[in-house]
């Protein structure tokens, strides 16, 4: 069952058209990525999906529900979340109240209790610094402290745009274990990636985008394949392969 | 006699403290210098006043110019602040400067511009320790309002109502990704800020006695000083600020005269932006706030 149906969605920016006519499906318990150069419109089609870009035209429907016209609040409400491009990590708010931040629309404090000591059981770094300022945390931790909040919202997907942008290697494997567990659990993802080869090694589902329009969906593994993707990161006939 | 100068001057700065916070609630979160506030605290004591005049009981009339001071904030949150989001934050204080000026001749055309005797509550209570002579009034108006501010405190802490608030304070952006419901947030901190500014001079009223269509401006202005002098944005530094102005005005009176009073307030907010640019409280060039 599609649990996402994006459809012919536009957005521009003023007079700059920044999404054109953008379709894609999540269907329940997938791993969908979206792929694409810098400026290819992926941040923007995960904002325009949580209601926080308005969409020129096209629609979305979340779990059955056409949500088009639903500000952000009643989407996330919904099941529907985000990580945000550089964590947007509260620095003035310690760990534990990051991570409150994500369940504010709750009222199941027993539950929350419950679900935050689950994060802190699965991210023990968190745990030991939760009554310290977020700003002390290294990239990685503000990582799995912004995917902490997210999961506080108890989301059904959970779209993350660019998570492993600055991340040490080990960190993005972690990180990459980590969507593939939650995966596992149950969850829905929507993942933006630059880190190619490793989004379409766990994904079940690729879009890519280039300035602001699909060029390709498909299989992952064909799409891995198709020398089309390389040309989307670095134009018409570039011959050099991916550095990784 | 110090003793009794230092009781008086806190009564003063609980007052102060009130219109700090109200002002800080305001930039700290909306980044917005709202002036409309001074003419809120007028608003409070003269309608309370004037409430009272027409045979209302007090708790009647103190409620209602709580209730019309949070709609005429509402009124300026509609038109000084939403309409001006996108132009620089001059803009709606500007316009915010308007409402005081439009509140303050509104006021006049009703009850004129002289001093207006407010009615004793609480006639001739008082507490003797010592030498020292404690109104109760002013001691109720202390209490209240050192309850409040802590209450305060303790929401923005500690409640999802809190978290949402500082969450818009540090970044609207992450804010609204987060699902935060900023169009319903920023009416209520409006209501929130003016019901302090109101409240204040309704206490002002009560322990002073007297009424004016302009007694906010003097001390809606020393409400700024005593943010600044505590540290923008920060509840507790406009707790701080507001009792140190009240008190450096009280002894100033008693020590120097009554005419050094603005000299020696001002002076101690220039001494303070010299030492400590951030505020006693503030933090310095972040965006951490509250």
């Amino acid at each position: 069952m599609a649990l996402l149906e994006v459809s012919g969605l536009s957005v521009s920016y003023g007079r700059v058209a920044a999404l054109n006519d953008v379709s894609l499906t999540v269907r329940e318990g997938e791993i969908v990525t979206v792929l694409g150069a810098n400026g290819a419109g992926k941040s923007t089609l995960l904002r325009a999906i949580l209601g926080a870009v308005p969409a020129k035209a096209g629609g979305v429907t979340f779990a059955g529900e056409d949500v088009s016209r639903e500000p952000p609040h009643a989407r996330i409400a919904r099941g529907l979340c985000l990580v945000p491009e550089g964590r947007r990590i509260l620095i003035s708010l310690s760990v534990e109240e990051n991570l409150l931040l994500g369940a504010h629309m709750r009222r199941d404090t027993e539950a929350v209790r419950r679900e935050m000591d689950a994060i802190y059981g699965r991210f023990p770094n968190l745990a030991e610094r939760r009554k310290m300022l977020a700003s002390c945390l290294s990239g990685g931790e503000q990582q799995m402290l912004a995917i902490g909040r997210a999961m506080m919202a108890r989301p059904r997907l959970m779209m993350l745009d660019e998570p492993s942008l600055g991340l040490s290697p080990l960190f993005v494997s972690k990180l990459f274990a980590l969507i593939r567990e939650l995966n596992a659990e149950g969850l829905s993802v929507l993942l933006v990636e630059q880190n190619t080869t490793k989004a379409l090694a766990v994904a079940h589902g690729a879009t890519v985008l280039e300035l602001g329009r699909v060029i390709m969906a498909g299989d992952p593994k064909a799409l891995a394949a198709d020398p089309r993707l390389q040309e989307a990161y670095l134009g018409e006939g570039a011959a050099a392969p991916a550095p990784y | 006699m110090l003793l009794q100068q230092l009781v008086n001057g806190l009564m003063l700065g609980a007052i102060y403290m009130l219109v700090a916070v109200a002002f800080t609630i305001a930039i700290g979160v909306l980044n917005f210098l709202n002036f409309s506030l001074p003419g809120l605290f007028m608003l409070g004591g003269m309608l309370a006043f004037g409430m009272m005049k027409l045979g209302w009981p007090w708790f009647l009339a103190f409620a209602g110019a709580l209730f019309v001071a949070a709609l005429v904030s509402l009124i300026v949150e509609r038109f000084a602040y939403r309409p001006m989001q996108g132009s620089d934050p001059e803009v709606p204080l500007v316009s915010s400067l308007g409402f005081l000026v439009l509140l303050e001749n509104l006021m006049l055309i009703r009850y004129g511009s002289d001093q207006q005797p407010f009615p004793a509550l609480m006639p001739d209570m008082n507490l003797r320790i010592g030498e020292v002579v404690i109104g109760i009034a002013q001691l109720v108006s202390l209490g209240i309002s050192v309850a409040l501010v802590a209450w305060l405190s303790w929401f923005l802490a500690a409640t999802n109502a809190g978290r949402r608030i500082r969450t818009v304070a540090e970044s609207r952006e992450t804010a609204l990704l987060m699902g935060i419901d900023i169009r319903s947030l920023v009416p209520a901190l409006f209501v929130a800020s003016a019901l302090l500014a109101a409240l204040g001079g309704i206490l002002f009223a009560v322990n002073y006695q007297q009424v004016s269509p302009f007694m906010g401006e003097g001390i809606g202005f020393k409400g700024v000083a005593a943010m600044i002098v505590g540290g923008m944005g920060s509840i507790w530094g406009a707790v701080v600020g507001g009792l140190l102005i009240g008190l450096a005005e009280v002894l100033s009176i008693s020590m120097l005269g009554a005419d050094v009073v603005n000299i020696t307030v001002y002076g101690l907010l220039l001494l303070i932006l010299i030492v400590r640019p951030q505020g006693l409280m503030g933090r310095p060039a972040t965006r951490e706030k509250l």
